[in-house]
């Protein structure tokens, strides 16, 4: 019974090791300039948000751990109802542009006179900041806007869709802005549909708006997932357009959160509420990627 | 590409061609004139409901521009901010971007998530952690502060569009200048830079108009002592009294430049580069 002699390292791995592991150094070289910035900039003060959600590195005073911020959150309407006008944007905004996204990018694909300019043209919204674009929509449909002047001397009277209760104007705003952002994603799959495909359902006898509900949304789903995961977490984590346009109650939550740092320097309460803020947006996320396995994640 | 399978009857294109240009009409070319109506308004006779052409137009407005220091500051310190930023973003997005895109690292999809976030995450939450850290440093209210935090939103697109960029070189070709003999040095700078550099100059066109329109991070950070264009733009249109006339001049001086950019930069900004940036499409 011959006992198993250990192999013995191979002279020829040592210098690959002492490679592998120089490797390792200038990976960590190239890789720290970018990661350690964001190491130092996002992930530390991020952790000093949850910390400090629970009163822990609270600045000024002594930290002790307490779940009080959270229940302050729950307990509390303005907060509460602050969460739930977020959530009602985010889910609002996405859902209308998505629909308009959708019909838009399947049109888009049709070839029609002044296309070209068209796909030019619908991308400026990507580049307005969403300030200028509350300005431009404010200008068209505040109260003495310049629709509201137009119907009035049709003499009409003009909806309040400003400094509402629903926050339609912001809605507006976001679809204005989310809209182009959809339809880069959207179209893009939609062009790497196979002609057969389409040419298929078509011989089979299907009406277009079947092959648009039954094929091409199907197909493009990679991307409308995407295009909406996105959508949502930005319009319900936005502060300027709300802030703008909201009425004065309820204020949406990242809202509250700048009154709470900047006027009454509650760093906690605001810390907890953008840990509320992050979670939810987590949720959908883990949900997204849950949903839309590995490979069809658009969003990586 | 183009397909005609929707709707196949012979109008229907020109039916969509008045659809999207009526749309375009409404939504973009309506709200732009109105822009610049406003901000051509003589502040003597102002510009009331209902009449829909100002009563008068002068310069005024933008005179104010020279006149009014709030004005000229902020242009100032958007116009410094912005170039720093780029270089910034510039130079650590390099190494970075080429580690990812051309070597095995370790921990890649810790790395890559890590990137991804702060696209993803709500300003307002990144503003919160950095808004307290900063007072602690003594930053906050500094033109370093605001760079500080308007790099952490911007350096992600770099890093992602220097990645894909870095990908996308043969490796044909640096087997080749190796072969003849390049050491890493000259390899860098006479072959992989100029290969790397119109990826390089998409990635600085992105992070030159993401540094201007950064509003919530450099609001909480910078604001009073620091304000840039946008954060001028929020104090003319929030408020008690809304100053419509300057918050026109703003959106203007705001917007010119980006759409020029978009305009000039649209062969660079190909698709891929704004896939990269905007997450893998």
């Amino acid at each position: 019974m011959a006992q198993a002699v250990p192999a013995r390292v191979p002279l020829l791995d040592r210098p690959r090791r002492a490679a592998r592991r120089r490797d390792r150094w200038v990976d960590l070289g190239l890789l720290l300039p970018g990661v350690g910035f964001l190491g130092l900039f996002l992930v530390v003060p991020l952790a000093q948000v949850f910390l400090r959600s629970v009163g822990l590195a609270v600045i000024g005073q002594a930290g002790r751990f307490t779940w009080d911020y959270y229940r302050q959150f729950w307990a509390e309407a303005q907060y509460r109802d602050g969460f739930f006008f977020s959530l009602w944007l985010g889910v609002a905004s996405t859902v209308l542009s998505l629909g308009i996204a959708l019909v838009f990018s399947a049109l888009m694909q049709v070839r029609f006179p002044g296309r070209l300019l068209i796909s030019v043209l619908y991308k400026i919204p990507l580049v307005v900041p969403s300030l200028v674009a509350a300005f431009l929509i404010l200008s068209l449909i505040a109260p003495g806007g310049i629709l509201a002047r137009l119907v009035f001397h049709w003499g009409w009277s003009w909806p309040q869709l400003v400094y509402d209760r629903w926050g339609w104007g912001i809605i507006l705003v976001q679809v204005w802005h989310n809209v182009p952002f959809m339809m880069v994603i959207i179209s893009a799959v939609m062009a790497g549909i196979p002609q057969d495909v389409i040419d298929a359902a078509r011989n089979l006898g299907a009406p277009p708006w079947e092959v648009f509900r039954r094929v091409t949304v199907p197909l493009s789903m990679s991307g409308i997932s995407a295009a909406a995961l996105l959508v949502f977490i930005q319009v319900f984590g936005a502060f300027a357009v709300p802030s703008l346009l909201e009425s004065a109650y309820p204020l949406a939550l990242p809202v509250i959160m700048q009154t709470e740092m900047m006027d009454r320097a509650n760093w906690a309460l605001a810390s907890a509420l953008g840990s509320v803020l992050t979670i939810a947006s987590g949720i959908v996320l883990v949900l997204y990627y849950r949903l839309v396995p590995g490979r069809g994640a658009v969003v990586r | 590409m183009t397909r005609a399978w929707l709707f196949p009857t012979r109008s229907f294109p020109w039916l969509l061609t008045a659809l999207f240009f009526g749309l375009a009409l409404i939504g973009l070319t309506v709200p732009l004139i109105v822009g610049v109506l406003w901000s051509l308004v003589n502040p003597h006779a102002g510009w009331f409901p209902p009449s829909l052409v100002p009563p008068s137009l002068s310069l005024d407005n933008w005179r104010a521009m020279f006149s009014v220091p709030e004005m000229g500051d902020a242009v100032v310190a958007s116009l410094t901010i912005a170039p720093i930023v780029t270089v910034l973003c510039g130079a650590l997005a390099l190494p970075t971007g080429y580690a990812l895109g051309r070597r095995e690292v370790p921990f890649r999809r810790a790395i890559e998530f890590l990137v991804l976030a702060p696209i993803i995450m709500p300003g307002i939450v990144i503003a919160t952690g950095l808004g307290s850290m900063f007072i602690r440093l003594g930053l906050e209210h500094t033109l370093a502060g605001v760079i500080l935090v308007q790099t952490v939103v911007v350096l992600p697109f770099m890093i992602r569009i220097m990645t894909a960029t870095f990908e996308a070189v043969p490796q044909d070709l640096i087997d080749a200048a190796r072969n003849l003999g390049a050491g890493p040095l000259s390899l860098t700078g006479r072959v992989l830079i100029p290969l790397v550099a119109p990826g390089l100059f998409a990635g600085g066109v992105f992070t030159f108009i993401g540094s201007m329109e950064e509003f919530v991070l450099t609001f909480i950070v910078g604001s009073p002592d620091i304000r840039t264009l946008p954060v001028l733009l929020f104090a003319y249109l929030g408020g008690r009294s809304q100053i419509f006339t300057y918050a026109a001049v703003v959106t203007i001086v705001l917007l010119a430049p980006t759409i020029l950019l978009l305009f000039l930069a649209e062969r660079a900004l190909k698709q891929e580069y704004l896939a990269a940036g905007l997450g893998k499409m």
